[in-house]
């Protein structure tokens, strides 16, 4: 397994319920088998409503199934972050201020969190 | 009058020789009429009138099939946009039609007679040039073709051939050019219907049913085709909103009239919506729209200005292929074309490099996009007709009892008829009511506007970034809600409105779907957001419908 292919794409526009599919889509389709992770830049999105939260969640889950993380940048200045923390998105997705350190943090040696397996040994 | 007396009128009507008389004093030569006569009326006759085109050819063909004693007989028609001609209805060759055999004008047998427009005999197909290889197939030796033609424009060719050597006459000749003279005439006859119901279908879907409601907003237009028909033009508008809450206007003009041109218009629109919902720049836009219209082979340029505004900055995105020039007035009333460098039209060369120009364009403003059919005008230089319009821009700018684009047309109305389509879209941004009430189509994709206005209005409103956003979003959500609540029924709106009593602003909407459970994932979650953003909110369900309302305080200091 080719570990430290990272994927990023630049979301521009805002999403919500009228785009979250097709976004999802569009991200699932950037997404090369082999990559370790997907960035995904938010940090020109203004707004991202409940069904779009709902779309990174599957999104999120879908990598997972393919041992792929999924990484968002939002700034702290964003609304967004302020969004993220009340419907408490960063328990389930990783989320950085910047992208340097979300590539940073994409190029680290995949970690075993949340849930250990039973390893060998 | 005896039978043969009006047989013998008939007749000698179509040749214009011989009288009734002296065709009666002179057997030998009537009997020769006679068999003459038998295949005229054969081929002139009136019952194929009635039929649809379709059956007439084939009638016409079975017809000159046998009054001519020939094996094969076949109608092409022409392609003027692509310069071939198709074959439509054939006798002894019916592989020509059900194998859409193409001949290219100027080539062949049936292109010759095309781009000649006269009669041609082969005497034997083994020393001629074909490019029909049905024809060697079928073993035709000998063939006669004539050019099918309405008024001085040949519109096809119709052809015999017999599979034995045979040498055609001046009578043959004679004989098939009148036989493809009725045949013109039913062919030009369905054509014009047919182009004309394409058509309306056309212009019926090529303009937008309704122009978007968008407060602080103001759109009129004025659309006046020149011909109607196989006459459409390639004119057209759009007004559309974007994802990301700017809203996109187009204006453009396809070189070129009738179905074509229509159709053209129609994959321009289309394409270009796809692009900009996609969320591409401006000048990507442009030049994926040119390399698609190349690549597809259309051989028709367009004209057109693409216009992308951006509430929130209040600035205005320009690009321009070819079209001319916007017209902008701002809000202290002073007036300009927007000339930025133009690109050529779209559609002519591949690669071409477009630029994007930015003006701002502050509450107050208005803007003016045109095709050139309404303001040109014979024996006027370009200068001259911009002026024009710039004079009735101002001219319009003062009366309250028209719109904007009426008032401006009016004003450039004269006594010359309309050589042209005219297409005219006039824009104009203003102030937000103190109360906003907006009824929105219960579709998703009016979410993205709906913030848009919302934001706006806040912004009035005297509140801060981040009570912008959380009312913004709750109202999103809560129109979410509203949607899904909507969900498959036709024709469906919900009402949203925004009130602000001193520091306290209201939100309530309104719809009037009845309750659905909400989805198993997702549908808490909105609820949650709402709750977590505003400082209140109610929820009434009943038959009628279902009302959010919200509330929250802005911290600013009054």
């Amino acid at each position: 397994m080719s570990s430290l292919e990272i994927e990023r794409v630049d979301v521009h526009e805002d999403i919500d319920a009228a785009n979250a599919t097709i976004t999802q889509q569009r991200l699932a389709d950037a997404l090369d088998p082999d990559a370790s992770s997907l960035i995904i830049d938010l940090s020109a999105t203004r707004y991202l409503d409940s069904a779009g939260i709902d779309m990174l969640l599957r999104l999120s889950n879908r990598l997972d199934h393919r041992r792929a993380k999924l990484i968002l940048v939002i700034p702290d200045s964003s609304q967004l972050k302020r969004l993220a923390t009340i419907v408490g998105l960063p328990e389930a997705i990783a989320i950085h201020p910047s992208l340097p350190v979300a590539l940073q943090e994409a190029t680290k040696p995949q970690k075993q969190v949340p849930t250990p397996r039973p390893g060998p040994g | 009058m005896d039978a043969r007396q009006l047989q013998t009128e008939g007749a000698g009507n179509w040749l214009g020789a011989g009288t009734p008389a002296v065709a009666e004093q002179s057997p030998p030569v009537l009997s020769i009429s006679e068999s003459r006569r038998s295949q005229l009326l054969s081929i002139t006759d009136s019952a194929l009138g009635y039929m649809s085109l379709e059956d007439m050819l084939s009638e016409l063909l079975e017809r000159i099939r046998s009054e001519l004693e020939v094996d094969t007989a076949a109608v092409l028609l022409l392609d003027e946009d692509r310069g071939v001609l198709l074959a439509r209805a054939a006798r002894g060759l019916e592989e020509e039609v059900r194998q859409g055999v193409q001949v290219p004008l100027a080539r062949g047998f049936a292109g010759r007679v095309a781009a000649e427009a006269r009669p041609i005999i082969i005497e034997d197909l083994d020393h001629a040039e074909v490019v029909n290889p049905i024809l060697r197939q079928k073993g035709i030796r000998s063939m006669l073709g004539v050019p099918v033609h309405v008024e001085s424009r040949v519109i096809g060719v119709m052809h015999i051939g017999t599979l034995v050597l045979r040498t055609f006459d001046e009578d043959d000749v004679t004989l098939l050019q009148l036989a493809a003279d009725r045949a013109a005439l039913a062919i030009d006859n369905a054509h014009i219907s047919e182009q004309r119901a394409v058509t309306a279908i056309m212009q019926r879907t090529l303009l937008p049913d309704a122009l978007p409601q968008i407060p602080g907003m103001r759109f009129s237009t004025k659309y006046l085709p020149a011909g109607s028909g196989i006459k459409i033009g390639g004119d057209w508008y759009d007004v559309f909103q974007l994802a990301n809450g700017r809203v996109a206007f187009v204006i453009g003009d396809v070189i070129g009239r009738g179905v074509l041109a229509a159709s053209v218009m129609a994959e321009i629109r289309t394409a270009l919506r796809a692009y900009m919902v996609q969320g591409h720049k401006l000048t990507e836009v442009i030049s994926m729209l040119n390399d698609l219209l190349i690549s597809m082979g259309r051989n028709r340029g367009a004209t057109l200005s693409i216009l992308e505004f951006d509430p929130e900055t209040e600035e205005l995105e320009a690009v321009i292929a070819g079209h001319l020039p916007p017209l902008l007035t701002e809000p202290g009333g002073h007036t300009r074309l927007l000339e930025q460098r133009h690109g050529l039209p779209v559609g002519m060369r591949t690669g071409h490099d477009y630029e994007a120009c930015r003006y701002p364009f502050p509450t107050g403003s208005r803007l003016l996009l045109y095709t050139d059919g309404l303001i040109e005008r014979r024996d006027e230089s370009i200068d001259q007709s911009l002026q024009r319009l710039i004079a009735a821009a101002h001219a319009a700018a003062g009366r309250t009892d028209v719109s904007l684009a009426d008032g401006v047309y009016r004003a450039l109305l004269d006594e010359t008829p309309l050589e042209d389509d005219v297409a005219l879209l006039a824009i104009e941004t203003m102030r937000l009511q103190d109360t906003l009430e907006m009824t929105l189509s219960a579709r998703p994709d009016v979410l993205g506007g709906l913030r848009n206005t919302i934001g706006r209005w806040l912004q009035a409103a005297g509140a801060n970034e981040n009570e912008l956003f959380d009312i913004t979003l709750s109202a999103s959500e809560a129109a979410a809600n509203a949607i899904e609540h909507a969900y498959g029924a036709r024709e469906a709106a919900f009402t949203i409105r925004c009130e602000h009593d001193g520091q306290q602003v209201t939100v309530t909407v309104r719809d009037s779907g009845r309750w659905r459970t909400a989805r198993p994932q997702g549908g808490g979650r909105g609820l949650e957001i709402m709750h977590a953003l505003v400082d209140s909110v109610k929820i009434n369900s009943d038959e009628q419908g279902t009302i959010v309302t919200m509330t929250k305080t802005l911290s600013y200091q009054a």
